[in-house]
């Protein structure tokens, strides 16, 4: 029964990169104590944020994918809260979204070949082939042109 | 004459797009031409609205930081409610602002 979650967190850009290395072994050691993994890591650097928080206008974001089950992300999360390097976090759990997004890709690229195949054509794009969207482009949705 | 018209709404449109001669043929064809919306993410075929996509998502919070509207830009309502969370998502994360400053 194991779930995919992402998680990110801001750390606090005082913290030097040793600490920040400390916090990803925390983690780490959490998910293995309850029994998951952390499939990726992904260290952002620093970013500025989009508006302060407390003091801070600068930050450390970090991703990382996790394996487990609900009560890991529970207790990462609980202990994310209480620590004072952290000044922000975010749990969101990925599986679900990206069977989905498989499937809907998967779908119309389908029906694409499909479709081609059906109009006698080889089922996937030619190198220079004209499609009509790439004539329209500029005619369609762009959000310099409201109306209101 | 009517034609003429047409060209002159073109024109007053013009202030936010600045597409005149597009416009203007559009115009002479029905003075009170509306530009077709289009979802952005059908036509470009996006399926993964993440929150981390800051580049994607800008364009739908313009200047105060509001989303930005279905009816003015034109996003089917599947893809403006995954855009909501995504931009929810972000904002926590201090990716995108809550508000203008």
């Amino acid at each position: 029964m194991n779930r995919k979650y992402e998680l990110v967190y801001v750390v606090s850009p005082d913290a030097t990169d040793a600490q920040v290395a400390d916090l990803h072994s925390q983690v780490e050691q959490i998910a293995q104590r309850l029994g998951g993994t952390i499939d990726k890591t992904d260290n952002w650097g620093r970013r500025k944020l989009a508006y302060e928080i407390g003091p801070h206008k600068e930050g450390t974001y970090v991703l990382e994918t996790i394996d487990g089950g609900g009560e890991l992300m529970k207790e990462i999360d609980r202990r994310l809260k209480v620590s004072d390097l952290i000044i922000r976090h975010l749990v969101v759990r990925i599986d679900e979204d990206q069977t989905k997004i498989e499937r809907t890709r998967t779908k119309r690229t389908d029906s694409v070949r499909r479709r081609r195949v059906a109009r006698g054509l080889p089922p996937d794009r030619q190198p220079g082939e004209g499609q009509r969207s790439d004539m329209e482009d500029d005619d369609r949705f762009d959000l310099t042109e409201v109306e209101r | 004459m009517n034609g003429k018209r047409g060209f002159g709404g073109g024109g007053g449109r013009g202030k936010a797009g600045g597409q005149g001669g597009q416009q203007g043929k559009d115009g002479q064809r029905r003075p009170m031409f509306r530009r077709r919306k289009v979802c952005k993410f059908c036509a470009d075929k996006i399926d993964d609205i993440n929150y981390k996509d800051t580049k994607l998502l800008m364009p739908f919070v313009p200047e105060r930081a509001k989303i930005l509207p279905r009816r003015i830009s034109g996003t089917c309502a599947l893809h403006q409610r995954k855009l909501r969370t995504a931009i929810m998502r972000a904002r926590q994360l201090a990716l995108i602002p809550y508000t203008a400053e």
